[in-house]
């Protein structure tokens, strides 16, 4: 099958990629070595494989590398600063005990860093529908409600701006 | 003297180890792992037909499509594997079970190619009238799952029944139960159904194996719950010895009991070891489709319970008929079987036990290892059932519960006396936390509200021999390294033996570092299943632990010249106050000392645990009698506050209390971890999770989309999740498992508490808004009880269910 060229902005940095029209931004990202993204279902119901395609969170297995020409992709490894520091989110998934098996928590942690960016101070009931795509078999989700509310409060102290990636 | 101090040992709240490379989204999983360009991959080509002949499988085209190389079929690898009972080929021979069965593998360079070839194997069966209904399947023997049931190898302690589909029959005999039931003042017969249910684990199965080109030594990369039985499996299987058979595990994505044994493993086998193969590795990645319609499922199960219960509130006999439906095989699904069946009168004392639980094939995916095992299937039928018997009797169920206890010195149904236990102050502290005797106003406009409780008992259902053994190796700079072969799968159980470590020699948490296993490397355990790790695991971790420490120490008194009850190790530094000295440990401990007779002495320092259970009896298989059947139980209890919207049918959980006796809490923060998860995974299961099929043994729920598994809308708030510390006589610290218990009784629970909302007893799990609403109606019309049946089940059952009245 042909290949095209696909460019776009990964975690900061301009790749340039070569794909077939139908190979899925998921299979893309794997094969350049992102392994935050996973392969949980494959058609759009598990949510682990979770990216932001600008600011808005996608199952990277719905969407062709092709459509994210001259766009922005951020995955769970982007969150992580320069000098090797976890996001907030990251840690306060930790602290809450909001990791088990860790398969689901890279597409977790994208998708409630999309609401954190839009809604610094979410509700619940904000936190159940943003993560309502997102399954987690291990958890029971209540850890990671915790977590939520606990990022959300660490990224309110930090400078403005600190926390966007 | 206490020799050793750290702030980071057993107790303690600590980050649990490999969570920074979880949420970075670093850490490899087996799927993660690169291979390079010589890595082929394999794709199964599956039966469309539950049962019949194979006539021809014509894989012409698939040669034809561009990458394919190869493809195996099952005659090529007639090898049979099994954990308890050799019924599995990894491949189908000749005939086709369920659909869903692999017929034929094909292997190509890419994963595209392996797929496309896939879609061009045609195969062509002689259709042959499949079996269903396990009820059906054990009582008629007209279709046989398995004609060649007496040909197979098993364990002493599973009992398969030739010329039937019963794969095991486990029964226990105890006391004079005609005559308790002839005599007794009150006596209920009560039926419970539950269809088979999926893992869910999002990570799916995946697996790579390389043979040799030129020796008979073979590397498998998979996601295993249990690195050493993959090996053993394999090895016997195949007639290898086991040390040429190497497996590496990754860490997997969770299991649940559905990576225990061996699962794809002999598959993707069947691939490498194929002389035009061999060589190269060959990658089985499961997509999540094919993970639904053909690997391991919970057992579904049809229940009969009847109780004699004196007008004092106390059973005096049960009789227990349990049917699981153990689907195509039960290589590993005839053990759960047995758990079931020696835990058969669940959390009560009951001197009158007849109990026959029955793994019956049939022609569906097979049952296995799933949380639990066996426990959450028995009591999800006792507990309902114990439930309707206090309502029915006009006693509380609570009241009855506690009334009807298993207390310590109580003999099991086995006759093993009950140890020490803090259940009743577990069930006391659940019901005072749903508010249990308040009858409280529903939150929602025009909803039912109600409580239920109800009780978990579990013992580890391990061979009476399933060992465990640690290394525990200080590096040269007092860093620790800890070989202990339990998959940490998310249950935390590394952070649970780096604590250990850190307990016994003083070094801080951080320091040490537990490896994923690698039977290369490693030495031998058994399995990561069964709630054991942190108990056996722990015992060989401990040891080790402990025989590291008393070389540092014994080293460091001849270095020093003083006793060795004036040394100890304190957070990371070994001291002698009498000496006024303190040194940080450092490459003497791997070096050796010059000891002051000038004599260089000592040299790395290994410690090691082994630990195997010491008095385990296999019940008798005659009447299941034992003196000592399990190593221990815990117990627990949950109780939630729901309620039921009767137009709709939906269930709302306002409340969970969920309380275990843990003996001892190693690492608290894995512990509510498992309590939370598992409890939800039990909610989840009672209101949603069914495996379906249509007439023809096709799978209606074979995505996320159509299996439903909790989401963030579905669950509560949280979860009120504690503990009691009775400790356990045997055991490292006290500590008894807890993984799997959580999700024993949150399903009765709800059910109960469904049934105190609206005033119906429904006997069908899963409690689908479809069948409450259902329920609802049946209640309009005078009805108290509500079935409804996956298939055309026994009338006998029908009939059953009421014979009180």
């Amino acid at each position: 099958m042909t290949k095209h060229i696909v460019r776009f902005i990964l975690n900061g940095r301009a790749v340039k990629i070569e794909v077939e029209p139908r190979t899925t931004l998921l299979r893309t990202l794997r094969e350049i070595g992102v392994i935050s993204v996973k392969r949980g279902c494959e058609e759009g119901e598990c949510g682990t494989c979770t990216v932001l395609v600008d600011n808005s969170p996608q199952k990277s297995c719905m969407i062709l590398a092709m459509e994210v020409e001259g766009r922005s992709v951020t995955t769970s490894e982007g969150l992580i600063f320069p000098d090797g520091e976890l996001h907030p989110i990251q840690q306060a998934f930790i602290d809450e005990g909001a990791i088990q098996c860790g398969y689901c928590t890279p597409g977790m942690v994208m998708a409630t860093y999309a609401l954190l960016m839009r809604s610094p101070d979410p509700t619940e009931e904000e936190v159940r529908n943003a993560l309502a795509g997102n399954l987690c078999r291990c958890t029971g989700y209540v850890s990671i409600f915790r977590a939520v509310k606990k990022a959300s409060a660490m990224m309110k102290k930090l400078p403005q701006g600190a926390g966007d990636r | 003297m206490r020799q050793i101090k750290t702030k980071t040992g057993i107790g303690r709240w600590l980050p649990r180890k490999f969570d920074r490379e979880k949420a970075a989204g670093t850490l490899e999983f087996t799927d993660d792992l690169r291979f390079g360009p010589e890595l082929l991959h394999a794709r199964a080509v599956r039966s469309t037909i539950a049962r019949g002949r194979i006539l021809s499988i014509d894989y012409e085209d698939a040669l034809k499509v561009d990458g394919v190389i190869k493809v195996v079929v099952g005659k090529d690898f007639p090898h049979h594997f099994g954990l308890y009972l050799k019924d599995r080929t990894p491949m189908a021979i000749g005939q086709v079970r369920y659909v869903g069965e692999s017929v034929a593998l094909v292997v190509a360079e890419s994963e595209d190619a392996a797929e496309e070839g896939a879609a061009h194997v045609k195969v062509e069966y002689d259709e042959l009238e499949p079996v269903f209904d396990p009820v059906k399947a054990a009582t008629n023997n007209d279709i046989l799952v398995h004609p060649d049931l007496h040909k197979y190898d098993h364990v002493g302690f599973v009992t398969p029944q030739p010329n039937t589909n019963i794969a095991t029959w486990f029964r226990i005999r105890r006391g004079e139960v005609d005559k308790a039931f002839k005599e007794t003042d009150h006596f209920f017969e009560e039926t419970v159904t539950c269809p088979q249910i999926a893992h869910g684990f999002l990570e799916t199965h995946c697996c790579i194996c390389k043979h040799e080109k030129a020796s008979p030594e073979l590397t498998i990369w998979t996601s295993a719950q249990s690195a050493f039985t993959v090996r053993e499996i394999i090895a016997k299987g195949i007639g290898y010895p086991l040390n040429s058979v190497r497996v590496i595990a990754p860490p997997i994505g969770g299991g649940f009991g559905g990576k225990a044994g061996m699962t794809i493993e002999a598959l993707c086998l069947a691939a490498a070891m194929d002389p035009d193969i061999k060589g190269r590795p060959v990658k089985l990645f499961i997509p999540r489709e094919e993970v639904m319609i053909s690997s391991w499922v919970r057992q579904g199960y049809v229940a009969r319970i009847e109780l004699a219960v004196s007008k004092e509130g106390k059973i005096q006999a049960i009789r227990n008929s349990f049917w699981f439906d153990t689907g195509v095989s039960a290589e590993y699904g005839a053990n759960p079987v047995r758990s079931a069946g020696y835990t058969s009168t669940g959390a009560y004392y009951i001197p009158n036990v007849w109990t026959d639980c029955y793994a019956v094939y049939t022609n569906k995916p097979f049952g296995g290892a799933y949380r639990g095992f066996g426990l959450p299937e028995f009591m999800g039928a006792l507990e309902l059932v114990i439930d309707t018997v206090a309502n029915k009797l006009g006693i509380d169920p609570v009241e009855f519960r506690k009334r009807n206890l298993l207390k310590k010195g109580l003999p099991t149904c086995t006759g093993m006396p009950m140890h020490d236990h803090g259940l009743e102050s577990i069930i006391t502290k659940v019901a005072q936390k749903i508010n249990y005797d308040q009858k409280e106003e529903p939150i929602r406009p025009g909803w039912k509200r109600g409580k239920g409780i109800a009780l978990a008992i579990k013992a580890p259902a391990i061979p009476a021999d399933a060992s465990s053994s640690a290394i525990v190796k200080i590096n040269g700079d007092g860093t620790i390294e800890v070989l202990a072969a339990t998959m940490d799968m998310g249950q935390g159980t590394y952070s649970a033996f780096a604590q250990m470590v850190s307990e016994e020699i003083g070094v801080p948490y951080d320091w040490i570092k537990v490896h994923f296993p690698d039977t290369k490397s490693h030495p031998y355990d058994w399995q990561t299943v069964a709630s054991r790790s942190t108990w056996s695991m722990g015992m060989a971790v401990k040891q080790a632990a402990i025989s590291a420490r008393e070389q540092i120490i014994k080293l460091y008194s001849e270095f020093w010249e003083v006793p060795e009850d004036c040394i100890s190790i304190e957070y990371g530094s070994v001291i002698c106050s009498k000496l006024g000295k303190s040194e940080r440990l450092d490459e003497r401990i791997q070096n050796g000392f010059k000891m002051p007779d000038g004599i260089l002495k000592g040299g790395p320092i290994i410690g090691t645990g082994s630990f195997t259970p010491p008095d385990i009896v296999y019940p008798d298989l005659e009447t299941g009698q034992s003196p000592k059947s399990v190593v221990h139980f815990t117990v627990g209890a949950v109780g939630i506050d729901v309620e039921v919207d009767p137009g709709t049918g939906q269930i709302v959980v306002n409340n969970v209390a969920a309380g275990y006796d843990v003996g001892k809490a190693i690492s608290p923060v894995g512990i509510m971890g498992q309590i939370e998860g598992g409890t939800i995974q039990g909610i989840s299961a009672c209101l949603m999770e069914s495996m379906s099929y249509d007439e023809h043994g096709r799978l209606l729920t074979p995505d996320f989309t159509d299996y439903k598994i909790a989401t963030t809308m579905d669950v509560p708030s949280s979860v009120d999740a504690f503990w009691e510390e009775v400790p356990e006589e045997l055991s490292p610290y006290g500590n008894r498992g807890v993984g799997e218990h959580s999700m024993i009784s949150p399903a009765p629970a709800l059910n109960n508490a469904v049934y105190d909302a609206l005033g119906i007893r429904i006997h069908s799990y899963p409690l689908s808004r479809e069948r409450v609403f259902k329920a609802v109606r049946a209640l309009s019309n005078g009805e108290k009880d509500f079935w409804e049946w996956p298939y055309e089940l026994e009338q006998v059952f029908r009939r059953a269910k009421k014979s009180w009245e």
